[in-house]
């Protein structure tokens, strides 16, 4: 029962390696079905006013970046962040423009840093996971190995059965939070665009 | 025929056309299994309609009664009335359809199934399976010859468009274009069949006759990261002249010259723009954005962004009543 456990693992792992989608090959590591952008470039998100001139000054302005953390939080809601944003331009009389340029550009900048490292953890992930694709291949030929040997060492069958399903598991539950975690860098993209949407709308 | 009769004609039509006509645009959202109705004429939501698990392709029969609606996850393909704006049928599908094209008549359905690399033909009068098309490769992309007798398969795993004959149902052409085909569009001529590849990034123009890429459009945006230049659905005016190309991520549609395949303008539009369809008098290009979960109208005269609708989430398909 347990061998045929391992085999029906072991061809659902053949099934989820096999990506449904063909690999970009500029990026073998990537995970995704969603085609890898590595940063989001300013001209996807941004028709407003040149940014320029403040570069990372945002980070000077204390205000500013305090409200840059926590719109950039995905535990704040998109709702509640946009409310922010428009209750802060509208705040600032004159400066209006530059308040606005210096927000989008910490937006910009903090939120293009969190998905990076979304993404190279992806990637790591997805390396790790198909080593241990081919350490559960070379594993099932060991077992098969053992089985077909008389007299049959069942302890042994039993231990190596018992390490493959451990490992599959293992495996199989990767897999499903990759699938989750790929689309982070799209929810990220998400909100810069839509509070960049909002920041331009109260510059019109 | 003389003069002013012809004068006097054409003053007339141009006086028929003038008063704004409200089209119908449905919308299938992916994430939300909804359908969203749009007015065109107040440019709004007019009514959400549930419907299956994961709606992808949507079309509205030749006769603008019905719109068909491929719900992937529950392997059928749902037939709304377009009167009562209600599901009443559904199709015969194979598993997991995600999108399908019709004949010129519509009469005959052809339904991409992701999951067992087939195309299942429908009957539309009698909404009947006829049978299968083993296409041996992952179906993606979907269109058919103006002449009917052409059926065109793009597939992710080959990075080929497959020229189906729908007299034999076989396979009679395989043409290499770049990664990742993900739509087709003939010319309304016929001289052109048009493959966009989503990481490729690039549109190839191939003779449908001779089976040969004989150009190809490539995009170049300032600023922009070529990862983020993804084309996906292509729309092109009735006169052959100009096509919009959306390029996913690059939150862009670009305008290009058929004659000269140069793009001329881009139009910055919603997140990860993929799919279109225009109005029937063509004054309207409506794009889906699956991220910003809205919808662009585009002034096709114009060439500009006039309005932003939202509508479900990960909008992914539109179909416009004929």
């Amino acid at each position: 029962m347990k061998v045929r456990i391992v085999t029906m693992a072991v061809l659902a792992l053949a099934a989820t390696g096999t990506a449904a989608h063909a690999a970009d090959p500029r990026y073998p590591d990537w995970p995704c079905t969603q085609a890898k952008v590595p940063e989001i470039s300013l001209a996807a998100v941004w028709a407003g006013p040149a940014l320029d001139d403040v570069q990372t000054k945002w980070k000077d302005d204390a205000k500013v970046s305090a409200l840059v953390s926590k719109l950039s939080a995905r535990k704040t809601p998109l709702d509640e962040a946009e409310k922010s944003v428009k209750e802060f331009l509208a705040g600032s009389a004159t400066d209006k423009t530059t308040n606005a340029k210096l927000l989008f550009a910490g937006l910009f900048e903090t939120l293009n840093a969190q998905r990076a490292q979304v993404m190279i953890g992806l990637e790591r992930v997805s390396r790790k996971q198909r080593d241990a694709a081919d350490k559960i291949r070379e594993e099932t030929l060991a077992l098969q190995a053992l089985q077909g040997v008389t007299p049959r060492d069942e302890a042994k069958v039993e231990a190596l059965s018992n390490e493959l399903i451990w490992k599959t598991r293992i495996f199989e539950d990767r897999h499903k939070v990759v699938r989750f975690v790929c689309e982070v860098p799209t929810s990220i993209d998400q909100r810069l665009f839509a509070l960049g949407r909002v920041i331009q709308q109260e510059l019109e | 025929m003389s003069r002013t009769w012809r004068v006097g004609l054409l003053s007339g039509l141009a006086l028929a056309a003038a008063p704004a006509h409200a089209f119908i645009a449905y919308v299938s959202n992916e994430k939300s299994n909804t359908v969203s109705v749009i007015d065109t004429d107040s440019w709004t939501v007019t009514k959400t309609i549930k419907v299956g698990q994961r709606p992808r392709g949507i079309d509205f029969t030749r006769d603008g009664k019905f719109v068909m609606v491929a719900v992937g996850d529950d392997d059928t393909i749902q037939v709304i009335d377009a009167k009562t704006q209600s599901i009443v049928d559904s199709l015969p599908s194979g598993p997991d359809p995600e999108l399908f094209a019709q004949d010129a008549a519509g009469k005959i359905l052809y339904v991409a199934n992701e999951n067992d690399n087939t195309v299942t033909v429908i009957d539309l009068e009698k909404r009947a399976r006829l049978g299968d098309i083993q296409v041996g490769v992952e179906p993606e992309g979907m269109t058919i010859s103006p002449d009917g007798k052409m059926l065109i398969n793009t597939s992710e795993t080959t990075n080929m468009a497959h020229f189906i004959d729908t007299t034999s149902r076989q396979i009679v052409a395989n043409v290499l274009v770049d990664a990742r085909p993900r739509f087709a569009e003939f010319k309304h001529d016929a001289s052109e069949l048009w493959v966009s590849s989503e990481i490729g990034g690039t549109v190839s123009i191939i003779d449908p006759r001779k089976h040969e890429v004989i150009g190809k459009v490539t995009f170049e945006i300032p600023g922009l990261r070529k990862e983020a230049i993804q084309p996906v659905g292509i729309g092109m005016t009735r006169d052959d002249k100009t096509a919009f190309v959306a390029l996913g991520p690059a939150n862009r549609i670009a305008v290009v010259d058929v004659a000269s395949r140069k793009v001329t303008k881009y139009l910055l539009v919603g997140q990860r723009v993929w799919h279109m369809a225009f109005t029937p008098d063509e004054k309207y290009l409506l794009t889906t954005n699956g991220v910003s979960n809205d919808v662009s109208v585009i002034d096709v005269a114009a060439q500009k962004v006039i309005k932003t609708i939202q509508v479900g989430e990960l909008p992914w398909g539109i179909t416009i009543a004929p």
